[in-house]
Order: C-alpha cells, then structure tokens, then sequence
C-alpha cells in the first residue's frame, strides 16, 4: 500500500493547495529517488551528486526566502519538504537545512547586495554548495567563547582556527565562517580554494552516514575584504540561521517518525505470533497508540510555529520547543518500533536503524535536547542556567 | 497550433478501493490522480512543446474535483486548462466522447493526444470515439511521437517488433506506456499553475444534449480472492507439479 503520512487531526486540510502540491512532489522524489537508494548511499558513505541536483531542478532549497532566485515559499511549505525529506533521510534532510537556513540565509539577510546577486541564485539551483562553520572542537553548545580569529591585513581578511561537525564542509563550494574580529562575532564567506583554507572529511559516523561531515581548517586563511557579511555583528547572526535550521528540524523530525510508525504498523498488521498478528495484542497497540498520540502533538507544534513564522509573530524558545520535543519523540517511536519489528528491525531491509542512528545526531546537533530545556527554563524563570562561576 | 491533451482524474492506482453497497465508493477514495497512460500523453505533448510544436491545452471532463489534475498539468507545463464540468458520473462513453470532441471542435486543435485507456474503467472508447466523431486520423497505442516535417510519426510497439506510423494532421494518438514517464514538476511551475486560470464549460456551454444513456449501471464488486497456494514436497510430487503447471497454470 501505498505511503499516506499518518493525519489524525485533519491537518491536511489546513495546507494551501500550492502547499500540497509542493509536499506531494517532494514526497515522489523521495520515494523515487531516496528510499531505493538510501542504503546503498549510507554504505558507501556518499551524498549522491543527482540528490544535489535533483533538489536544485525541484527549486526546493532556500525555500523560504524571496528574491534572488529563491523560492519565496511559505514557511509552512519550507517545513513541509523538509518533512518528506527526511521521511527518506536525515542526511538528506540537513543537506537542505545547511544549505538553506545556514549558508543562504545568512547571505540573504547579512550579505551585500553584490553577496546575494553572486551566491544566492546559483545556491537556490543546487550549482553551488554551501557549508556553515560555527561549532569548533571545544566550543559546541557554547559558540560565544570561539576560538577562531579574523584579522585586518590590507585589502584582506586573515583567518585562523578550526570547525568541526560542518554538514557539507568537504563537498562545499563556500563556507559561511562565523569568527572573532576585534573580539566581536561576524560572518565571513571562504570559498573553497582560498589559500590556507581546507576541509577534510570525519570519518566513521554511526549516523547521517550519506551526509557529508567535515572539519573546516583556517591557516591564516586569506579572504578578500568583501567577504565579510556587512549586516550583523555578534551572536545574533549564527543564532538567527540556527533558528530557521531548527525550525526545519521540527518538521523533519514528524518525517522521521512517520517513516517509523509506518514500518511499525505495517510489520505488525502483518507479522503472525500465537496465530495472530502482532497488531491484535495489547502490547503492540499500545505502542502503535502512544505513537500516533506523540506523532499527531509534533505535528500541531510543527505546523502552529510554521504559521507563526509566517506571521512574524514568534519567540526562539517556541522553535526551541518544537525542535526538542519533535526529536525527542521521533527517536523514541525510533526504539519502539525497533521493538516491534522485533530481530527484522535491525536489518536495513527495513528503515528503522537507520532512523534511530540519524536521530540520535539530530537530538544533538542545532541545540542539543539539553540547551533547548535551558533556553525554555531561561524563559520561564528569567535566569540563564547555562554558565556559573564555580 | 495547439496540442489537445485529454485528461482523465481516477483513483491513484495505489489507493485502496472501499465498497459502499454496490459500488465502488469514490468518497473513500484517498488519492486521485492523472491516470497513467493519459500522462504518457501529457509527457509526450510536453516534448513536442519544446521542440516548437505548439502550445499545450489540457482538457478534462468530469466533476468539480478533477479540475486538480488540470492544475498538476500546468505544473509541468500546460499552458491552457479547460474543464468540462459534469457533476455525475458518466456510464456511457458516447456522451463523453461528444462533449470532448465538442469541446476540441471549439478549440481547433490539430493534435490531441490522450491515454489507451483510463485506469478506472478500461474502456478504452474515447480516443477512438472522438476521432470518429471528429472524422479524423486515430493512431492508437502508441509509445512515442516525434515530427517530420508537416507530419507526425508514431512508434507502436507490436508483440514482433516496433511499427512506425505516419499520420497527417488533424489526427489523434492514444498512448501506450510511453518511453518517457512523467517529468516532475518543480516549485516554480507550482506557483505559476496556481495562477493560472480554468475555462469550465458545462454540456450547454458546448451545445451538447447528452444522449439518454445506453449503458445501465449494475454493480461493482471486488476482484474474488486468490486461492492459497499449494505445496509440494518430496520427488514423488514431481509428475503432479508438472502435470499442474501444464494443464492449470499453462505455463509449460
């Protein structure tokens, strides 16, 4: 049968037609391109050029932005690819979350007018692949204490330090690189092939294995003055990327889930036990029935804070919510499907691992599950609970 | 010139199909789509667009919901969308076949293109029907169209090998599987086909009187299950599994 995402609350009914259609057409692809191909991919360890391209011809990337050759869709839409998306894939899902909310974003809100004519159109075709360089070895979940560098020197920029766990880095044709000028935050572009400036691959992932990871090296990294992004100086500008990132992720997640839950309830419905199928037994149902209650509560967050982006009308602690919460169920209807599957959901013959092992990196990355509950408990008392002096 | 595609809207063929009483129920229907031979067509017409044949009129005849199938149309890339709007389902293929070819009469359109056969009822009458009706060229089963100069050439493959088919305009193809599937749409043809308007024109808009129908609607039912299958075990089953597969499944 074929696959019709789990909508116990109707919300279909609540998407434009435009909207539908775009999700149906990410939905195809997926189906045509991803899910018979993911494992393969996932082995070899490779993020296939024609998924790339693909995505570029679909005009899906930086969905939510206007102008320059961008797709100026509705933030729901936005969630709504990058929920069949990573109903395939995770990796395939942060490929479009980079290179969308975290290396054309930036551009598009802090860049120069000549910044967005050069890069953005050609990012929205998939021609050129972008990368985001915040995290460093031991600056993760507190990037203000960066150690990466920039200095003045003439007409150029003068770059040094490392990142780690950059999306895309070695297959990135520029790099959006947040460092330290004069002990302030600013956004730099690095284009692959500026001397001093390197990317090698991280190797050995249980998870994302057909997304790219890489570690970004700057050794005294030369970059022409005009490519600084002119438009925001401190946090606010990686934290602003971060935002629309994790606002993707929350819709990804249900993806996630749905992917699972729909594996779960088909084995089930058909796996015979004591001469029944399991979905006939207490126990299987209520999984089943604690999955659809958490996939159905993920999907109003996801689709009430889309809406809310695209009245304008949001706080970050609401997208904090909504990422942490969307992921945390998706890698729990993950387990509980492996449960259900029983020894057959650990084979790749079925997506279930898969899911699990890619889930865990996003409970992780954009915010772990820990920060997004500091950034809530700052909300809700006023103090920040992130740092003390012991 | 324009190129008439004809559309029809049925289940998706991998949505489940549910009774009610007698017949199919179509409100439990999940997924409705363009049937699959009628894309073959639509592809096919995309492709004689870009290589300067003429614009695409997407055409479809039935109730108010099967104007989605024009909008997926312009999606990829019909440039015109014309709906026939019937509310009630129409058993006799004559009427649908007058209110089309009226409809292409209006429009003068020179090449129209359309599935074998609809995925829904199979009947396979309406490309031909029209054509009678329109007193022009069919070529049916067709797999692939490419030009020659003034005139058309067909592919058919045959169970012997593949006929090439040369037609002269006006004249009207029904599509085989193609070689070609459907080509996706992307956003940027999604938000232009939001735009784009339908004509709906309704049986008195076209001057057509239906015929009182000739076909009596009976009822629906499910295909019979298939039986289980049957095991065999040990050399002494030998002669009666060849036996079997000789005599019932026909297969040696």
């Amino acid at each position: 049968m074929a696959y019709t995402g789990l909508d116990f609350y109707g919300i279909e009914d609540l998407l434009t037609e435009e909207e539908l259609m775009i999700r149906d057409m990410v939905r195809d692809w997926v189906e045509k391109e991803i899910i018979p191909n993911i494992e393969e991919a996932c082995r070899n360890g490779v993020f296939p050029d024609k998924w790339r391209e693909d995505l570029g011809n679909m005009g899906v990337l930086g969905a939510p932005l206007k102008g320059y050759g961008c797709p100026g869709l509705s933030y729901t839409a936005y969630g709504l690819i990058c929920q069949e998306l990573e109903r395939g894939d995770s990796g395939v899902r942060s490929f479009a979350s980079v290179q969308g909310s975290l290396a054309m974003y930036p551009i598009w809100d802090f860049g120069s007018e000549e910044q967005k004519n050069h890069y953005l159109p050609k990012m929205a075709k998939g021609e050129l692949i972008g990368c985001f360089g915040l995290t460093e070895p031991d600056y993760g979940s507190n990037p203000g204490d960066m150690i990466t560098r920039a200095k003045e020197e003439g007409d150029y920029y003068v770059l040094n330090g490392a990142k780690m766990w950059i999306t895309n880095g070695t297959i990135a044709d520029l790099a959006v690189v947040w460092a330290k000028l004069e002990g302030e935050i600013r956004g730099f572009i690095v284009e692959n092939g500026d001397p001093g400036f390197s990317a090698p691959e991280m190797k050995g992932k249980h998870s994302l294995k057909a997304s790219i990871t890489s570690e970004l090296v700057l050794q005294d990294c030369k970059i022409p003055k005009d490519r600084i992004l002119p438009g925001v100086k401190g946090l606010r500008g990686p934290f602003s990327c971060l935002n629309n990132a994790r606002f993707g992720i929350s819709w990804g997640a249900v993806g996630s889930a749905q992917a699972c839950f729909h594996s779960a309830k088909e084995y089930a419905m058909s796996r015979i036990q004591f001469d029944n199928p399991i979905a006939s037994y207490q126990l299987v149902q209520n999984k089943l029935a604690w999955m659809l209650r958490e996939i159905t509560k993920a999907q109003l967050l996801a689709y009430h804070v889309g809406k809310k982006k695209d009245d304008g009308n949001w706080i970050p602690e609401q997208i904090s919510l909504a990422k942490m919460n969307n992921v945390d169920i998706a890698l729990e209807i993950a387990r509980m499907a492996r449960d259900i599957h029983g020894a057959n959901g650990i084979l790749d013959e079925y997506p279930i691992m898969r899911h699990m092992a890619n889930l865990e990196s996003v409970k992780t990355y954009e915010g772990t599950h820990d920060i997004h509950n500091l950034i809530i408990g700052r909300y809700i008392t006023g103090i920040q609970a992130f740092t003390r002096t012991l | 010139m324009s190129i008439a595609v004809l559309l029809k809207q049925v289940p998706d063929t991998t949505s489940k199909i549910s009774f009610s009483g007698s017949a199919v129920d179509l409100s439990a229907v999940t997924k409705w789509s363009i049937s699959p031979y009628d894309e073959y067509a639509l592809e096919s017409a995309l492709k004689l667009k870009s290589e300067g044949l003429g614009d695409i009129i997407a055409i479809t005849c039935g109730p108010s919901r099967s104007s989605k199938i024009l909008t997926d149309a312009a999606a990829v890339g019909a440039d015109s969308l014309v709906h026939i709007l019937v509310e009630d389902l129409i058993h006799d293929s004559r009427n649908i076949q007058k209110l089309l070819s009226s409809a292409l009469n209006r429009l003068n359109c020179q090449i129209i293109l359309c599935g074998k056969q609809a995925a829904d009822t199979n009947s396979g009458s309406t490309g031909p029907g029209i054509a009678s009706l329109m007193e022009i060229t069919c070529v049916s089963m067709v797999s692939e169209i490419k030009i020659d100069g003034d005139d058309l050439i067909a592919m058919r493959n045959g169970p012997n090998g593949q006929e090439e088919i040369q037609a002269s305009k006006p004249c009207l193809f029904t599509f085989d599987k193609g070689t070609e599937e459907l080509r996706r749409p992307n956003v940027r043809g999604i938000m232009m086909a939001k735009k784009k308007s339908i004509e709906t024109l309704t049986p008195s808009d076209l001057s057509v009187e239906l015929l009182n129908s000739s076909v009596k609607f009976d009822s629906q039912i499910s295909p019979p299950e298939k039986p289980p299958g049957q095991k065999f075990q040990g050399a002494d089953s030998v002669a009666s599994v060849v036996q079997k597969l000789r005599e019932e499944a026909n297969v040696i």
